[in-house]
């Protein structure tokens, strides 16, 4: 018991008489946002996942000079520019708001990804939840008989976290083609005759164990069920979008995506993520701009009219968020991966219109002012409304604070 | 443009069976070393090139490489059966006496049907077939529990089940970007088979040099290149339960470590390049070759890249944002062994060399795995017990650290003391547990989460199947107890470009001459598109058996882990990312996979051993007896058969009462 000692003279030292948790006695007691803008103006999260890198010079922070790339920059519809590859972004651009002083450490894309998806840096010993899980830990689920959260185009990679697995995001991988394996040989009415002679036949093994784990086994199925006869089972299904809908968000997989998302929140789900792949744009820029530039540009406008028109553009809010920037330095092919400044956005949901944050320098490799991803989660947390200075205490006791104890949220943002 | 092939090349050729060797010719004098090292900073410039002499490869016909035949499994039991019972005894002993101080007892001893259900999935990880537990049942021998026991762990299953268990804990990966860990999990199952010791297998594991090509051992400090923190962190748990993951970053809020004591153990692994290049840079030099691609080369080196090589200088500093004032950040740290008392400083593993850089790691690993070190063998014996009850004697896992709480210290010492009498033979442990009156018994329900620690072990616990179990459990309802003989070894697209890529690295000739010649040899590209060619057969050498596209091979012959989306991982596989990651719980998606899924297919196909028993010639009263026996190892009462006559009246199927049995607990969960 001789570390016991040690480990006591320093809680002494910094916390005497306060607290034996070096982790508060260090100052990491977070301040309440509660009541401040923008506070729980989010009900619904749809969370782009720009997945590859998106190069912010050739998107969102256009810059002149040595590190400008292969296109030119446009005028949109708010105070800022973008570049020509984002045409219909352009048109939307008075309800997007933009921090371009992002910066981050990792330039290794699964790390990042994960860094940029938790606001953790991903460990070997312990899994960190995405904002959907955390939400849910805090604000309880957001419909009776859909889950809270979903993910679209990517498997739910680390989305519980420490969390309970039904906080795992429900992954529709191809969106045309929806929520898998709800096929019922002889339908529904067949369906609940065989369980119900499952459970007769259960009887006696529940009787005799009173196992919590069978209980929450019968209760998946139960929630299976009321899911697979829940009147909003079809949010699920892009059938129910009408072609000139379907058209509006584009024929690709993203765009697909975007729309789901939308049916999705739409119907009470509070948390989508949908992933648009391909970023990773090492050889040539502009032959990989122009094949993927304009799906992701039709499909992210199409998101924000679309929320708009139907009235939850005030109460959604749509994040933009990639793992890392590319390199400033642009010699006519590609780019390398850039941590140390890039660009992700914020709309809706009480987030100031056509706004943005800081600015790089002109080669877009410095930020004037650094944002880090724990401050951008920890923005998202508080329109979210999660009391982010309640810590979660994992199964070990570890601490836990949404977007980390460093992360502050940007109150800027705001209106 | 082509160029000639260079004759003033060297080679060992080592051709056959195995894998072929590509060595310097001669030993270098130490001016050419430092020629190589300078060279080797400034990539050959073409005309200052100092060009070693490396003889061409000779490289056998692909035709005729394959994976050498698995290790003979051990079929030699240590002990003698009146040995086991003896020990057997002590622990019931220990148990009975822990639960008369509660005013509890043990529970009663389970039916065969039960217990013929329970060892198969906890020996062998699967369901026994409907022959192997009517034959259990009907088998009047008093001593048959022991015998099937014995049966079991010399069975081929055994390495199956034990392999999964392992790779959960180790975070097994069959591919990390680039790197194939073929060779890592032959070498474990190999491990398995051989029943060697766990001593042993974690020494090797510490200790390993060479890459993965060349040691399968290699494959657990490779599994975290470029993370030796993390890794450290991980070795420290799984093997030691110590609970020192928070200590990384700063002193350990609520544990008695400190960051320094964490650096201090970390520094053992400062004289240890375990080396994860990028192959695909190599691909790019070799490419100036007009018949090469970035690919070829990334194909041919990647598996020699992977690569463990003691340095012998310790480069292991205090972090930048060290958290405190006691040592200057950037500063060496000194290697020091973390101990739990002062007492313990005096044991014997403590005894080892801490100056010499060279073996810095292997007196880490002698250390760790010594008999003596308290916490080596009661870590093992734990895991083990936890793997058989479902609740470990000290919880949490990971957590060892005071010895003395947990639900039954006495308990726990005493099979700590055994697993060192045993030697570290897990399998003779798992048979003595296994024939305890304890294990034997009932099982009761998953205690509260609270009450877990406090557990006394009146039987096991009631718990579902594992992912692996489940999976398994299904091939035996479609295919039957041969699937246990089709194994996968993929080693051999790792062991085929065996070369000392660091002797080679300065000269971009001899690695275009070396991929020049595997691609003449038609070793690149070659069984890479199909998901199984017989060149990845172990064992038997016979292919298994189709469903649609894919090969029915139980979960342990799958890609480790599977991927996302697959009924493995639906169920909970780990996704390998983090130690004892398995996961037994339910959700939506799972739920849908076993109303709906496309595993139903698999059972209710025609030719499925389910569906021939169903479609016979039995009558109903017979068929209905095989359906119970092959989903619950049991008949069905009086009671079941009447309800379920009537409802087949009623017009349910065959396969709709075999769909209904496999959505009951009774299938899910081992009793």
């Amino acid at each position: 018991m001789i570390h016991r000692r040690h480990f006591i003279e320093r809680a002494a030292k910094t916390a005497f008489g306060l607290s034996v948790f070096p982790h508060v006695a260090r100052g990491y007691q977070l301040e309440s946002t509660q009541g401040l803008a923008g506070f729980g103006s989010a009900k619904r999260i749809i969370f782009i996942n720009v997945k590859g890198g998106m190069s912010h010079i050739d998107t969102f922070d256009p810059k002149k000079g040595k590190a400008k790339g292969p296109a030119d920059v446009i005028k949109t519809s708010a105070d800022y520019q973008v570049t020509e590859y984002l045409p219909e972004t352009a048109k939307v651009a008075d309800r997007i708001s933009l921090i371009r002083t992002m910066t981050a450490k990792i330039g290794v894309h699964g790390p990042a990804q994960y860094f940029m998806r938790t606001a953790f840096a991903e460990r070997n010993t312990i899994k960190h939840p995405n904002l959907g899980a955390w939400a849910q830990h805090y604000l309880g689920a957001s419909h009776d008989t859909l889950p809270s959260s979903a993910c679209i185009n990517e498997p739910p990679r680390y989305g519980n976290g420490f969390f309970a697995p039904t906080y795992s995001p429900i992954p529709i991988l191809e969106p045309s083609a929806g929520l898998e394996n709800l096929d019922i040989d002889g339908g529904p009415r067949r369906l609940k005759s065989k369980l119900e002679l499952a459970n007769t036949l259960s009887e006696r093994f529940v009787a005799k164990y009173q196992d919590s784990n069978v209980a929450a086994y019968r209760d998946f199925y139960d929630e299976t069920l009321r899911l697979l006869r829940s009147k909003d089972l079809k949010a699920f299904d892009l059938g129910q979008a009408d072609k000139a809908t379907r058209e509006l968000y584009g024929d690709s997989k993203f765009g697909q995506g975007c729309l789901l998302a939308k049916q999705l929140v739409e119907a009470g789900v509070r948390f989508v993520e949908v992933t648009s792949d391909g970023w990773d744009m090492h050889q040539d820029i502009k032959g990989d701009m122009s094949d993927i530039a304009p799906s992701f540009d039709q499909g992210y406008a199409a998101l924000i009219r679309d929320l708009e028109g139907s009235g939850m553009l005030d109460s959604t809010l749509v994040v933009l968020a990639t793992e890392f920037g590319r390199k400033p330095d642009y010699s006519g092919a590609g780019r390398g991966h850039y941590p140390l400044c890039f660009t992700v956005g914020l709309a809706g949901a009480g987030v100031k219109r056509g706004f943005v944050l800081g600015e790089s320098d002109e080669r877009g490799a410095t930020p004037d002012v650094p944002h880090t991803v724990g401050d951008f989660h920890a923005t998202i947390a508080h329109a979210a409304g999660i009391p982010r200075e309640k810590p979660f205490l994992t199964a070990t006791g570890r601490p836990f604070h949404v977007g980390g104890t460093r992360g502050k949220p940007i109150l800027e943002m705001f209106d | 443009m082509k160029r000639p092939l260079f004759l003033s090349l060297a080679a060992v050729g080592l051709i056959g069976l195995t894998a072929p060797q590509l060595l310097p010719a001669e030993e270098l004098s130490k001016k050419e070393m430092r020629q190589a090292k300078r060279k080797a900073k400034g990539r050959d410039v073409p005309g200052k090139a100092v060009e070693k002499e490396f003889k061409p490869l000779e490289l056998a016909p692909l035709s005729s490489v394959k994976n050498p035949a698995p290790v003979e499994r051990n079929r030699d039991l240590a002990l003698s059966w009146q040995q086991v019972q003896q020990r057997a005894a002590g622990i019931d002993q220990e148990i009975a006496a822990k639960l008369a101080a509660g005013g509890l007892k043990r529970n009663a001893p389970s039916s065969d049907g039960v217990f013929v259900r329970r060892i198969y999935l906890d020996a062998v990880g699967r369901i026994p077939s409907p022959a192997e537990a009517k034959s259990f049942v009907e088998d009047a021998d008093q001593k048959k529990r022991a015998d099937l026991i014995d049966e079991l762990l010399v069975s081929e299953g055994y390495v199956s089940h034990q392999f999964n268990w392992h790779a959960d804990m180790l975070r097994l990966k069959s591919a990390i970007k680039r790197a194939k860990y073929g060779l890592y999990e032959r070498w474990l199952k190999d491990g398995i088979r051989a029943n060697r010791p766990w001593d042993k297998t974690v020494l090797a594991m510490l200790a390993a040099d060479g890459s993965t090509a060349t040691n399968g051992a290699t494959g657990y400090l490779l599994r975290d290149t470029g993370m030796p923190l993390d890794s450290l962190s991980n070795t420290l748990t799984a093997f030691l339960g110590a609970n020192v993951s928070c200590a990384q970053c700063h002193d350990h809020p609520l544990a008695d470590w400190t960051q320094r004591e964490f650096y201090e153990m970390a520094s053992f692994f400062g004289a240890t390049d375990v080396s994860h290049r990028d192959p695909r840079k190599v691909g790019n030099r070799i490419k100036t070759h007009a018949d090469l691609t970035k690919q070829d080369g990334a194909t041919v080196f990647s598996p020699s890249m992977h690569r463990i090589k003691d340095t012998g200088t310790n480069a292991m500093i205090y972090p930048e944002d060290y958290a405190y004032d006691d040592v200057k950040p950037g500063s060496k740290v000194t290697p020091r062994l973390i101990s739990w008392s002062q007492a313990d400083r005096k044991l014997s593993p403590y005894q080892v060399d801490l100056k010499n850089a060279h073996t810095l790691r292997d007196s880490f690993a002698t250390w760790m795995t010594h008999h003596d070190n308290p916490r080596f063998a009661a870590n093992i014996a734990n895991r083990l017990w936890k793997q058989m009850f479902g609740i470990a004697v000290h919880e949490p896992i990971y957590d060892l650290d005071d010895l003395k709480s947990g639900s039954n210290p006495k308990l726990l010492a005493d099979l700590t003391k055994m697993m060192v009498d045993l030697k570290f033979d897990l399998r003779e442990f798992q048979r003595i547990v296994f024939n305890t009156k304890a294990y034997q018994a009932e099982a009761n329900p998953t205690p509260a989460i609270g009450d877990i620690d406090g557990y006394l072990f009146a039987g096991p616990v009631l718990r579902r199947m594992t992912a692996e179990q489940t999976w398994d459990s299904i091939l035996i309802l479609a295919h039957g107890p041969e699937i246990d003989q089709f194994q996968v070894d993929k080693s051999h697209q790792t062991t085929r470009f065996a070369l000392d890529f660091d002797a080679m690295e300065s000269s971009t000739k001899a690695l275009q001459d070396a991929t020049l010649a595997f691609k003449k040899a038609g070793y690149i590209g070659s069984g890479s598109k199909k998901r199984l060619s017989d060149m990845d057969l172990a064992g038997s050498g016979k292919m298994p058996p189709k469903f649609g596209r894919s090969y029915v091979l139980r979960a342990s012959e799958l890609p480790q882990p599977e991927r996302d989306g697959h009924f493995l991982r639906m169920f909970g596989q780990s996704s390998r990312e983090i130690a004892d990651d398995g996961s037994r719980e339910g959700s939506i998606p799972q739920t849908l996979m076993l109303m709906n899924g496309e595993f139903k297919e698999l059972l209710m196909d025609p030719e499925s051993r389910l569906m021939k028993v169903v479609s016979s010639e039995n009558s109903t009263g017979e068929s209905l007896e095989e359906i119970y026996l092959s989903f619950f190892s049991r008949l069905p009462t009086a009671e079941e058969k009447k309800l379920l006559q009537t409802e087949i009246k009623k017009g349910l199927s065959l396969g709709e009462l075999a769909w209904t049995l496999f959505n009951t607990p009774e299938f899910l969960f081992v009793q």
